[in-house]
């Protein structure tokens, strides 16, 4: 029972992290039909100037400076960088955050050395939030949780309560029609790559506590947020949403899980045979749990590829 | 005349190992084998318009058939001609790219691109699972076996074999082009449904072209791991998609041998700077992100462009490059020389020199040294940079002046 409630209480956190990064990234396709390969690396240069900065002023100082100078550095990316792509098709704009996804990882290698940081946790969330059945809960994971769920209330207010956010949904479904009915959509869609940016690096801030913050961190999140936003759906923010938690529970079970295939095949009485067969049968679900997530993926394009609350093929 | 250019091109690079050093000659192995890659690469992403963001389990894919097979010759087990094994390598490229193009090519666009980069990251997750297969940590590594009266022990005898397999495939990838299912591939790209409105079946079309692709993918590979005699599952990391990727692009996609000469200028370029400057993959991302944003056709295409156009009297194009280099010049310039002093000031021994001794040694960038306390060494990247981008808003703006807009009819007397 312990062991149930802690993981769904930690794949739940993690999920929520991931849709931090993955709502960006499929707001922005949403909108402009651009796949931002360089978008968790917004999350990573979160991470990273979060460390810098709690190194000189505090932990909370960084938590809010280092989210708004990455929203500042998206909407650059998106002025300066992407706008002169748009017209030149898909694999231009691909291939452009490609490369910006290559730099920044590059340049964060230059600058702080192609090894993990430490980037700790403050000392006033170092103790328990709360006890579940006789093990306590740590806060910082919790704090992580808080911080994601006020993200996500942000976020629903502003496509829901605002202006700007009725065009922005608008965009979504029509970017062609809205443009037309005089709606600057270009400045609809900076703002939407600023606060995309701004919750990554808001993830990176948070999540760099909690996870490592290494240069590859970029690379692995690029995964997941694809892989989140394909399974949900691409352009579908609920979808995002209900992937990045189901990925973030699949996630924290399969890694507290012990078992493998061969304790399944058990069951039938064939445990000697799988495990003579060896290789992928006899494979520990937790020495795999990171590849579950893009199995998962594969099974969604196969079975349902506009995800599964997508509706655009 | 383009046979005779390439016919020189091979006999150049056949009498390479006459002047060149032996490390120079490593250097080009590497190269044609990544130009190889490269020429693979650009089948599906250039021709077809597929672009893959996982070629690396392909490449992959060959190198451990390839040493596997090494190793089997090694033991005795069984025997095979050495010059041989890259064919192993292809056919194991061939296998995989069949089976990923079938789940691959069932979503075009963005899709088959993130699907292409899972696949490429599921193995490699897998892949410390799997130390029978692909090596664990520590890789796989063999010896080359003799073979009638080569021994394989040198440099030169190594890279004769790679330019043997470079040309071939290059070859038959030309060949390739001029076939139908060469035309039916550039179709892919132009406009699938058309090609569906002709009859054709286009996913199995797809399958056939990723799996062509794979098999090239898979025979660079081979000639790696038989140049290398070792490989490591590091391979199949995303750090092999990406420079394949780097290498086509900044070479061109739209000219058939422009992804090779951008992979062998890369190569070289990064063999030279890698011993210069550890930021050297900086420098390649940021010269790939700039081709991208102002020249997507690379620079093969572009120079061709300007050749061409040269070459029949309209200058505007040498004109207008001649114009903009002083600006790359100072930009270029102005960011390697503030990278090159941050990442040097950064640095852990830097840093622990300074703390032992409590001075700020100067850092020696551009053969000069340069003081971190000094304002010269902050004002000059700066000053660089601004003064670049002065000379190339300079450089657009006249030219909007002195060109006069284009009539139609005006030509005529």
């Amino acid at each position: 029972m312990e062991f149930l409630v802690v993981s769904a209480l930690n794949g739940l956190i993690y999920g929520l992290l991931l849709f931090m990064v993955a709502a960006g990234l499929t707001l922005v396709f949403g909108m402009m039909g651009i796949v931002n390969f360089a978008h968790a690396s917004f999350y990573m240069i979160g991470a990273y100037l979060a460390f810098t900065i709690s190194g000189i002023a505090g932990f909370w100082v960084g938590l809010l400076v280092a989210p708004l100078i990455v929203a500042v550095i998206g909407m650059g990316v998106e002025r300066f960088a992407l706008r002169r792509v748009y017209d030149h098709g898909p694999s231009q704009q691909l291939l452009l955050t490609f490369g910006l996804a290559f730099v920044c990882e590059e340049l964060i290698k230059t600058f702080y050395g192609n090894y993990p940081v430490a980037y700790l946790q403050p000392h006033s969330l170092d103790g328990s939030a709360f006890t579940v059945f006789g093990a306590s809960y740590p806060a910082y994971r919790f704090f992580v949780g808080v911080v994601a769920v006020l993200m996500f209330a942000t976020l629903y207010l502003l496509l829901h309560g605002t202006r700007i956010g009725i065009i922005v949904r608008a965009a979504v479904q029509r970017p062609a029609m809205v443009s037309a009915l005089g709606h600057n959509v270009s400045l609809a869609f900076l703002l939407v790559f600023g606060v995309g940016a701004w919750m990554a690096g808001m993830a990176g801030a948070v999540g760099g506590a909690l996870l490592t913050t290494s240069p590859t961190i970029a690379a692995q999140m690029t995964i997941l947020a694809f892989v989140v936003v394909v399974v949900g759906g691409l352009g579908s923010l609920n979808g995002a949403l209900l992937a990045s938690v189901i990925i973030g529970l699949l996630t924290s079970f399969s890694v507290g899980a012990n078992v493998s295939f061969a304790d399944f095949a058990a069951l039938f009485g064939q445990r000697a045979l799988a495990e003579q067969i060896g290789g992928l049968l006899s494979l520990r679900v937790n020495t795999i749990a990171g590849s579950l997530p893009v199995l998962l993926m594969l099974l969604v394009l196969l079975t349902r590829p506009a995800g599964l609350l997508g509706e655009r093929d | 005349m383009r046979l005779l250019t390439v016919v020189l091109a091979v006999a150049v690079l056949a009498a390479a190992p006459l002047f060149m050093t032996s490390y120079l000659l490593g250097v080009l192995t590497n190269g044609l084998i990544a130009a190889l890659f490269a020429l693979a690469f650009n089948l599906l992403a250039g021709q077809a318009g597929l672009l893959s963001f996982g070629h690396a389990a392909y490449f992959s894919a060959g190198g451990f058939a390839v040493i596997h097979l090494m190793k089997a010759v090694e033991s005795g087990r069984v025997s095979f001609p050495t010059p041989l094994l890259p064919l192993v390598g292809g056919l194991a490229g061939l296998l995989s790219g069949a089976v990923a193009g079938f789940f691959a090519t069932r979503r075009g666009g963005a899709y088959f691109s993130m699907v292409t980069l899972a696949m490429a990251e599921l193995l490699y997750g897998l892949a410390p699972s799997m130390p029978s297969i692909l090596g664990g940590e520590a890789g796989l590594s063999s010896m080359r076996m003799p073979w009638l009266a080569f021994d394989f022990g040198s440099d030169v005898q190594v890279y004769y074999v790679v330019l043997a397999w470079a040309t071939v495939s290059t070859g038959l990838l030309y060949v390739y082009n001029q076939t139908l299912l060469g035309r039916l591939t550039v179709g892919l790209r132009e406009s699938e449904r058309r090609l569906s409105f002709l009859g054709y079946d286009t996913h199995l079309l797809k399958i056939v072209v990723f799996a062509i692709s794979a098999m090239f993918s898979g025979v660079a590979g081979g000639l790696l791991v038989f140049s290398m005699e070792s490989i490591n599952y590091s391979t199949l990391g995303l750090g092999t998609s990406a420079s394949v990727i780097l290498n086509t692009f900044i070479g061109g996609s739209s000219v058939f041998l422009g992804p090779a000469i951008g992979a062998v200028f890369v190569t070289f370029f990064g063999s030279l700077a890698s011993d210069v400057t550890r930021n050297w993959l900086l420098y390649q991302g940021l010269i790939f992100a700039l081709i991208m944003m102002f020249w997507g056709d690379g620079l093969v295409a572009k120079a061709a462009d300007v050749a061409r156009d040269a070459a029949a009297g309209r200058t505007t194009g040498l004109v207008r490059a001649i114009r903009m280099l002083p600006a790359g010049v100072c930009v270029g310039f102005g960011v390697v020389l503030g990278v090159e002093l941050l990442s040097g000031m950064l640095n852990r021994d830097y840093r622990a020199a300074v703390e032992r001794s409590g001075a700020w040694p100067p850092i020696t960038v551009f053969w000069r040294p340069w003081h971190p306390a000094a304002i010269l060494t902050w004002a000059a990247p700066l000053v660089a940079v601004v003064f670049g981008v002065l000379l190339a808003r300079l450089a657009t703006q006249r030219r909007k002046h002195m060109e006069p807009p284009r009539v139609l009819g005006s030509e005529t007397p």
